[in-house]
């Protein structure tokens, strides 16, 4: 991530961060979205469902 | 005045003595006020002392004993809670400036187990901003130190948790766990923490940070005491909609069976990425001793394990989503550490997130694959021993990746237990995690390492 798409971003979210301190989010956030840059989204299911109900239990899930 | 000897013994020690009455609750608990008196100054571990609670709950476990009553292990044992749990008439902060003078109505749901066991409350314990941001000088609440080394920190968020055990200003304590806040002070200040299963215990009446990735558990100084601390908290609640119905067994009795035969896999990707030597030769020195207990250890690969990067974008972006009010109406009331760190999550887009809790839901399924080969994984806790605050002051200092945020990913139970220290005399801990619910096994191969060594007898001089 640039420093001029992390100001884009700012801009977007309504986000003010100190000029000072713009290389250190900027650091944060690259590495925290590399894995995420990185996937090839094509190769991960789609499946994930948004709740799971299991006959055996009482009632809820773990979800494991 | 407690001695040593007595701040430093076990829950299981303490209540022999109370049933042969060689000791009373009402002692035990005014000599460790009395000490946290003492040393508290120069630690900073409580945010609030309840010394008045603290004496009537005493008198009430010594009432209790006196009728022969014997039922609870907890009963008359001394512990702090982290101040992010909600405790009913006493401040609780967050180590937070919008909440220095918050009272809350109810106790958390932890807090309340621990009480029914009969714990004594000797107050709260400082945590990081909002289980986040470390506490720059100047700040409102001044940050914790570590007992082995007063000028480096003793882990976060749960660091005055951490120190308070290290100390022997406590026998328990809660922490909670969001990307490693339980097992990094454990593992900085040579004290033993758990991160239980997600779900396993209720994070109801706890400050959020990250709902997803949130953890309630139990700190302390040996494995066994966890394993007691964890009997009483683990269970259903209808207060946290994350909250499992698993069924919760005897976490003591199966401590005592030893290794033999169980498989530990090391994962040696990802987590010996820029690995001190001093910890990397401390881990390898208990693997050895597990060998020598006679379990199998062998390398294990997961696939998916560099996407536990992913986590931060988990984290960052959920907790802007709940500080988001609060941060755009009173941002000078946030530290600046954590006004950033959360500021940085309103810039994830959707899809980001959404990707990120894709990688997730495939970093667990490889996980559960390689623990159906093995019974449990084992790594380093931390990659490092415990820094210096002057480094974590440093403005350029980052956001630091450590070795316990894949298993919040996963939702795994992780146990961070002391193997070593290093020549200067930082703790050292190897992190043991096991299959969802299976808290047992985890604390049954931590018990053993443990009782094969001598760690849990050094303490900080003070």
């Amino acid at each position: 991530m640039t420093l001029e798409e992390l100001r884009d971003r700012m801009k977007a979210a309504r986000v003010e961060i100190a000029e000072n301190r713009l290389e250190l989010v900027r650091r944060l956030l690259t590495d925290a979205l590399r894995p995420i840059h990185a996937m090839d989204s094509r190769k991960h299911r789609t499946l994930e469902p948004a709740v799971t109900f299991d006959a055996g239990r009482p009632r809820g899930d773990h979800g494991q | 005045m407690a001695s040593d000897e007595l701040s430093y013994a076990t829950i299981r020690d303490i209540g022999a003595r109370f049933r042969r009455r060689a000791l009373s609750p009402v002692e035990l608990t005014r000599a460790l006020l009395e000490r946290i008196e003492r040393l508290d100054p120069g630690l900073h571990t409580f945010v609030t002392v309840t010394a008045d609670r603290a004496l009537a709950d005493a008198k009430a476990a010594e009432t209790a004993l006196g009728r022969g009553d014997f039922s609870s292990p907890l009963l008359g044992i001394p512990v702090g809670y982290k101040d992010i749990y909600a405790t009913r008439g006493i401040l609780t902060t967050g180590g937070s400036a919008l909440l220095a003078d918050w009272i809350p109505t109810e106790d958390a749901t932890c807090v309340t187990r621990l009480q029914r066991g009969g714990a004594v409350m000797l107050g709260k314990l400082i945590t990081h901003e909002f289980a986040f941001g470390i506490q720059f000088p100047g700040h409102r609440f001044a940050a914790a130190k570590n007992p082995w080394d007063l000028e480096r920190m003793p882990g976060g968020s749960s660091s005055g948790s951490g120190a308070a055990l290290a100390a022997g200003l406590a026998f328990g304590a809660l922490g909670s766990d969001t990307g490693g806040s339980i097992r990094g002070p454990a593992s900085f200040c040579g004290i033993v923490g758990l991160k239980p299963t997600y779900g396993r215990c209720s994070r109801a009446g706890v400050l959020t940070l990250s709902w997803t990735l949130d953890h309630t558990g139990p700190m302390a100084r040996t494995v066994e005491d966890c394993a007691y601390l964890l009997q009483a908290l683990a269970g259903h609640d209808a207060a946290d909609p994350a909250a499992s119905r698993e069924l919760v067994p005897d976490y003591v009795a199966p401590l005592g069976r030893g290794v033999r035969g169980l498989r530990v896999g090391v994962v040696r990707e990802y987590f010996f990425e820029g690995i001190d030597p001093e910890v990397e030769k401390g881990f390898e020195q208990a693997l050895a001793t597990l060998r020598q207990l006679g379990a199998t250890v062998e390398d294990v690969q997961i696939p998916g394990i560099q996407a536990a990067g992913a986590y931060t974008a988990i984290l960052l972006a959920e907790a802007f989503a709940y500080h988001e009010h609060d941060l755009r109406e009173h941002p000078e009331r946030f530290g600046e550490i954590v006004r950033e760190r959360m500021l940085a999550g309103a810039l994830i887009t959707a899809s980001e997130y959404v990707q990120a809790q894709r990688l997730r839901a495939q970093l667990r399924a490889d996980m559960n694959a390689v623990l159906r080969r093995v019974d449990v994984l084992a790594t380093p806790t931390s990659p490092k021993p415990a820094p210096t605050f002057t480094t974590v002051y440093d403005p350029e200092y980052g956001f630091p990746r450590g070795n316990t945020g894949p298993f919040n990913m996963t939702g795994l139970p992780a146990l961070a237990v002391p193997c070593g220290f290093t020549a200067a005399g930082l703790p050292l801990s190897i992190q043991i995690t096991g299959r969802p619910f299976d808290e047992t096994t985890v604390l049954r191969v931590g018990h053993t390492y443990e009782q094969a060594t001598s760690w849990r007898t050094r303490h900080p001089n003070l």
